[in-house]
């Protein structure tokens, strides 16, 4: 029975973006879910990315303001005005 | 008029990426829609509408960009630091020592705020601040995909980044805004 190579802490956390977005191949992935059982570290940082993510979707999206807005509409309306 | 706001700020970021100035940016956005408009019936939607259109917005700035001459290398819009590690490595074990690679120095941990604390607007001006700091193509893949929940696929191709290129740049930045999160909790909790 082969033991698969461990991985360290200061590897896991380059791979959580991609663990949470389910790019990992399923020997890494592997390697990382065990880790992360034991790791309360490694655990803390997952947490805290999840967080960032989910405090970043709580932004308020930026609208154009109403002088870009206007000559947007009025190149649409010269467009079709066909000048 | 949604989709011209929803897409407006971020057509003009990236758009700027590629020419000289915010007028040029402006008119490479009018073009662009001007472009969106003409080629609708075109559109075939084997990409998403929002993809489909920063295409035509990515292809017409380049274009632009290049009649002005002007060339911007990769790595002045996706920062210089992509090979470096996004953690700190004096946090990890050096090389050798007995628990190399393993946390030496744990970040704080700032899960346990208090959930007015951390959903504050001192919190969000926290992670504006930090995402305004990025480089830009950096600053521009946290926000498609955690400000405005877009797929990874779908920022790859508006973008138009490869998908190692999209992951390296989204976490990056992503480690970015956490560190400035800690560094927010730390500094409140220790007032």
């Amino acid at each position: 029975m082969s033991v698969e190579a461990s991985i360290t802490c200061q590897e896991v956390v380059e791979l959580l973006s991609a663990y949470l977005d389910g790019e990992l191949d399923p020997s890494t992935l592997g390697r990382v879910e065990a880790h992360l059982a034991g790791c309360h570290g490694c655990t803390m940082v997952l947490e805290e990315f999840l967080e960032t993510i989910r405090l970043s979707g709580a932004l308020t999206v930026e609208q154009l303001n109403e002088n870009q807005r206007r000559t947007l509409l009025e190149a649409f309306r010269d467009w079709r005005a066909g000048t | 008029m949604m989709l011209v706001d929803e897409l407006g700020p971020s057509m003009r970021r990236v758009a700027r990426m590629y020419v000289s100035s915010d007028a040029v940016a402006d008119e490479v956005v009018q073009e662009a829609w001007l472009g969106v408009v003409k080629g609708l019936d075109g559109f075939e939607g084997r990409a998403s509408l929002r993809t489909w259109i920063f295409r035509i917005l990515v292809n017409t700035a380049k274009t632009r960009g290049q009649r002005e001459a002007r060339s911007v290398p990769f790595a002045a819009l996706a920062g210089t630091d992509l090979d470096e590690p996004t953690f700190e490595p004096g946090a990890f074990g050096a090389p050798g020592e007995p628990n190399a690679g393993g946390w030496s120095t744990l970040p704080f941990d700032w899960r346990g705020m208090p959930e007015e604390r951390a959903e504050g607007t001192e919190t969000l001006h926290v992670i504006g601040g930090a995402i305004a700091m990025l480089p830009p193509m950096q600053a521009e893949v946290i926000r498609l995909r955690d400000v405005l929940g877009w797929s990874s696929d779908e920022v790859c191709n508006a973008l138009d980044l490869s998908e190692t290129n999209q992951r390296v740049l989204l976490h990056r930045a992503r480690t970015k805004v956490r560190g400035a999160l800690e560094e927010h909790f730390r500094s409140v909790s220790e007032t």
